[in-house]
């Protein structure tokens, strides 16, 4: 393996898991649709690699990639159909089990999924604890604009994870 | 009642993603595909302009006026249609990935303007100087082709042309849909 194909693979091992996690997200938890775009990110990661400059940290330049890579799969987002609907959740138990995680994760989801694209890739970025600049950096949004915007985010999902609407 | 702090701490905790070697190798072989993708494009458009130019001259083209006008009528649409497509392609392509999100999405609306031009403008016109172009052969076919192959060539020629017009249609639709959704963000 030569050393560009070393280095692609230790960022692939790396950040996999993060970037497949925001395309879960955007995909409400699909996981054969979030794994296309997963790959699809990592081939324009490798595309791009040369071009990356120690400017900024690897994981925003990353970060970078993979939203405007799901921004540009609106299509497959659409389609993405595998997600609950939030009236047929089932009453919660007070005893976190596995399947009650697995609940908790997939109401997440769905109620990620109602959010407006941009919403829904700002919100994502904060689930994964990037701060507030950085994801001022990603999306182009000035920092205190983003702030307020996070803000009212964080609140519509709290309510539609209460079964609010909004 | 959820919180957010609460809804953060579930993301933090789910179950664990891990990179295989398999799914490294997926990427690889995508980038693989991608190149061959356009290895294949290539030979495709090369080889229809040769058997094009091939049929010309085996039918002794250039000896008739009718059967110049015709056919170059009709490879210069294609042509034309060919090299939209290879800009939109390239266009595509060459859009900053590594833009801030904001910078990205007008470039995306960009594209899906042009394309918007490709779909309203240019297609249907190529269609129609194509349709004049295979106009212009068609009393060379019937005068000297067989009764039964001449039908066989209109009737495939419309049926290409209903699939191909479907098919153009339903990507207007998708192209059409995503550049309402971005705009209207």
């Amino acid at each position: 393996m030569d050393s560009a194909n070393k280095r692609y693979k230790e960022i692939y091992a790396a950040h996999y898991a993060k970037v497949m996690r925001l395309c879960l997200g955007y995909v409400a938890g699909d996981q054969d649709l979030a794994k296309d775009l997963t790959q699809e990110i990592f081939i324009k990661i490798w595309q791009n690699l040369e071009n990356f400059r120690s400017e900024s940290s690897i994981s925003t330049w990353i970060y970078r990639i993979s939203v405007n890579t799901c921004l540009s799969n609106l299509r497959t987002l659409k389609k993405g159909a595998k997600t609950i609907a939030i009236v047929d959740v089932p009453e919660m138990i007070e005893e976190q089990t596995d399947a009650d995680k697995e609940y908790q994760l997939a109401l997440l989801y769905a109620c990620i999924k109602k959010l407006s694209e941009i919403n829904r890739a700002i919100i994502l970025l904060v689930l994964e604890g990037l701060p507030n600049k950085e994801i001022s950096d990603i999306i182009g949004i000035e920092h205190d604009a983003i702030r307020t915007r996070i803000h009212r985010i964080k609140s519509q999902l709290t309510k539609c994870v209460s079964h609010e609407q909004f | 009642m959820n919180n957010f702090e609460e809804l953060a701490s579930n993301w933090k905790n789910q179950p664990e993603i891990k990179p295989t070697e398999k799914g490294f190798h997926e990427v690889l072989n995508g980038l693989r595909k991608i190149k061959n993708e356009q290895r294949i494009t290539n030979a495709i458009l090369s080889s229809t302009v040769v058997i094009l130019v091939g049929f010309f001259f085996y039918i002794s083209g250039y000896s008739s006026q009718q059967v110049i006008s015709g056919i170059s009528i009709m490879v210069g649409s294609l042509l034309v249609r060919i090299f939209l497509e290879i800009l939109s392609i390239r266009k595509l392509r060459k859009m900053n990935a590594l833009a801030n999100r904001t910078d990205f999405r007008k470039d995306l609306i960009g594209y899906y303007k042009m394309r918007k031009w490709v779909h309203f403008l240019w297609t249907p016109l190529i269609i129609l100087v194509y349709v004049a172009g295979f106009l212009i052969l068609l009393p060379l076919f019937k005068a000297n082709l067989s009764n039964g192959f001449y039908t066989y060539i209109i009737v495939s020629s419309i049926v290409v042309l209903v699939f191909l017009s479907f098919f153009i249609a339903k990507q207007v639709k998708t192209e059409m849909s995503n550049l309402r959704r971005l705009q209207n963000e």
